[in-house]
């Protein structure tokens, strides 16, 4: 068979032309969409571009690694390579935990699971998703495809977004960092703790209040009867990985970059002023979009503002910031992003006014 | 971005991760040491993500043209006889590959193709392999200049952990930069005068002046999060940026206040030049 030959380099005329009529057929049957007809034809030369495409990026490698390497000595730019890098290798491990969990959370957990520990009443599931937030070690990374799985899986939206909002904010790791950070100061702990639970239930029950369903734009598998557990461990996984990890590297993009131009005086000059202190503070969060369990050492270096606007450094943080924001994009869509960054921010905010308050 | 595409660029996002922990120790320039296993096994597992992928990806044009060999047989059951067809176990994996593998959602939503967002994965990896970043150094140093203050652990007197507290009268006491102007801010004792210390850091000459400091980042996570720790050093000769060196001498002490302190300076006895700098940060 001539054709086959050389099937990598040429499939020749359309291999799959016949065996997509075939499909066509079965899919008809079965009352489904049809899949466009042209898709399957250029798909195996398509594939062998792909392959070239990737080889002559891993030349380009190579041959920029011995050449450009040395050339790239500007000290602002490695800076900014060292800063991006870091944020990247440091969610990496996150974001892998979280995509790994949460495609196991849609492969082998029934929804019937999540009803019997969830109550069904969205109101009162809130509360018990903001305490289980608790429980789950992990960065915002880990969080935001769990929340998409844990939504899959039929738990109420508004719960799973406390979830998501609650996870990394009051997690153990978060926590103990905190509490290393801040030694000696055992009211900042527990403010920590109160301010970023109120937020997150409040924002979950404001989303039951006024949330609408199709501001979330969650991607509907459908998944065939024959696939096996496993794939659909495999392309969940995958899928999660590619959308969260794309916005993952634009957040980080971005927070090297005002990493690098936001000069620290800036902020000196007005760590004086009470209201606008808290404000900047929760600005700078949402700009540089540390880890939450690194935020309270960085929180605890900014010795000249006072202890309510490093509260709100760690309270806004985990719920909004540049990189979280992206992934959460890329995840349920921008139409949700709109609605529910300002939201958090403003439940945040004041929730950090009344601890502060209250406690600091 | 197809799946071949999406399976190379978890496999080259993979090896990064693997290279940068295994053979070298780059990634102590970006992250704390203690990331390292979790490195290694976000590497390993998306290397071992993205050959499943490619694998199920190739079996699949495989099996696409081992039925264009019997292609006839194929549409011949397919047109007469597709409930027996559906069953067979192969057209039931086939099902799937179309409906969720290659096909499309009800929301016209192609689960197969990643968003254009995802090629940016590529970008870390043409970090690591093309810039690999150095540690952060007299070019941060400067840059936050206006920051220096008390250290960032703010610890109450009594929880000191630079064993100045131990050392015998005379001795020598090396420390981290850190637990240094720690100290220094902090220690309303002062027992840090008269006493010599060790200090080991990377130097950043003043910009207007022939003074230089002595410098360490202070890293909690990753460099995102680094502080500046730094100690003037006035008389000695300004070493070259971004040498290493260690150097023995005693604090000078501030008149007044402690807390009103802008920067700690200190007494070089002697400097010694570090030829294999230790892990970047401290």
């Amino acid at each position: 068979m001539p054709d086959r030959t050389t099937p990598a380099t040429d499939p020749g005329p359309p291999p799959s032309s016949s065996l997509g009529d075939s499909l066509a057929g079965g899919w008809a049957d079965r009352g489904e969409e049809l899949p466009p007809e042209d898709w399957g034809r250029a798909r195996g030369r398509r594939r062998t571009g792909t392959v070239w495409l990737f080889a002559l990026f891993i030349t380009a490698m190579a041959l920029g690694h011995a050449w450009i390497s040395d050339e790239l000595t500007s000290q602002a730019f490695l800076a900014w390579a060292t800063i991006f890098t870091a944020i990247s290798f440091q969610a990496l491990p996150f974001l892998v935990f979280g995509v790994a969990l949460s495609a196991a959370l849609t492969a082998f957990v029934p929804p019937s699971a999540y009803q019997r520990f969830i109550p069904s009443k969205p109101s009162h599931a809130v509360p018990v998703a903001g305490a289980s937030g608790a429980l789950l070690p992990g960065c915002e990374c880990a969080s935001v495809p769990i929340a998409g799985s844990l939504i899959k899986g039929g738990v109420a939206p508004a719960a799973a977004l406390t979830f998501l909002l609650a996870a990394p904010s009051i997690n153990p790791v978060v926590m103990i960092a905190t509490a290393v950070a801040f030694a000696g100061q055992p009211e900042m702990i527990l403010a920590r703790f109160v301010a970023s639970l109120l937020a997150a239930v409040v924002i979950g029950w404001i989303w039951v209040r006024f949330g609408r369903a199709d501001w979330l734009r969650l991607p509907t598998h459908n998944h065939a009867p024959g696939a096996s557990r496993w794939q659909v461990f495999r392309e969940s996984m995958l899928h999660d990985m590619m959308h969260a990890g794309g916005y993952l590297v634009v957040g980080g993009l971005a927070a090297a970059t005002l990493n690098i131009m936001v000069p620290r005086e800036w902020l000196l000059a007005v760590a004086g002023m009470p209201v606008v202190s808290v404000l900047v503070l929760a600005l700078l969060a949402i700009l540089l979009s540390i880890c939450s369990e690194a935020d309270a050492f960085v929180a605890v270096s900014l010795t000249d503002f006072s202890p309510t606007a490093k509260l709100a450094f760690m309270v806004i943080g985990p719920i909004v910031d540049l990189k979280l924001l992206a992934m959460q994009a890329g995840v349920f869509g921008w139409r949700f992003v709109a609605r529910f960054a300002p939201l958090c921010l403003l439940v945040g905010l004041l929730s950090t006014f009344l601890i502060g308050g209250l406690i600091l | 971005m197809n799946r071949i595409a999406q399976g190379l660029t978890l496999v080259l996002l993979g090896a990064a991760a693997l290279t940068s922990t295994i053979p070298t120790d780059l990634y102590l320039n970006w992250v704390k040491a203690g990331f390292g296993p979790f490195l290694i096994a976000a590497g390993v597992a998306m290397v071992l993500l993205g050959v499943l992928v490619i694998a199920s990806e190739l079996r699949g044009e495989d099996e696409a043209e081992e039925e264009h060999g019997h292609g006839a047989d194929a549409e011949v059951v397919a047109a007469g006889n597709t409930v027996s067809a559906q069953e067979s176990a192969s057209a039931v994996e086939r099902d799937y590959e179309e409906a969720y593998g290659r096909g499309r959602g009800t929301q016209g939503h192609d689960h197969s193709r990643a968003p254009g967002v995802a090629w940016l994965l590529l970008l870390p990896v043409l970090a690591v392999f093309v810039v690999a970043p150095p540690a952060l150094g007299s070019y941060t140093v400067e840059a936050t200049s206006g920051s220096s203050g008390p250290p960032p652990e703010d610890r109450r007197a009594g929880a000191f952990d630079d064993g100045v507290e131990e050392a015998a009268p005379g001795e020598v006491v090396s420390m981290d930069i850190r637990q240094f102007v720690m100290r220094a801010w902090i220690d309303e004792d002062r027992l840090l005068v008269g006493q010599e210390v060790e200090l080991t850091g990377f130097a950043v000459p003043e910009k207007d002046g022939d003074g230089w400091y002595l410098a360490r980042l202070q890293m909690a996570c990753c460099a995102a999060d680094a502080v500046v720790n730094k100690v003037y050093i006035s008389n000695e000769p300004a070493p070259e940026a971004d040498t290493w060196w260690t150097v023995r001498g005693t604090w000078v002490e501030p008149e007044g206040e402690l807390s009103e302190v802008s920067q700690h300076e200190l007494t070089a006895l002697e400097v010694q030049e570090v030829t294999n700098p230790p892990d970047p940060y401290e």
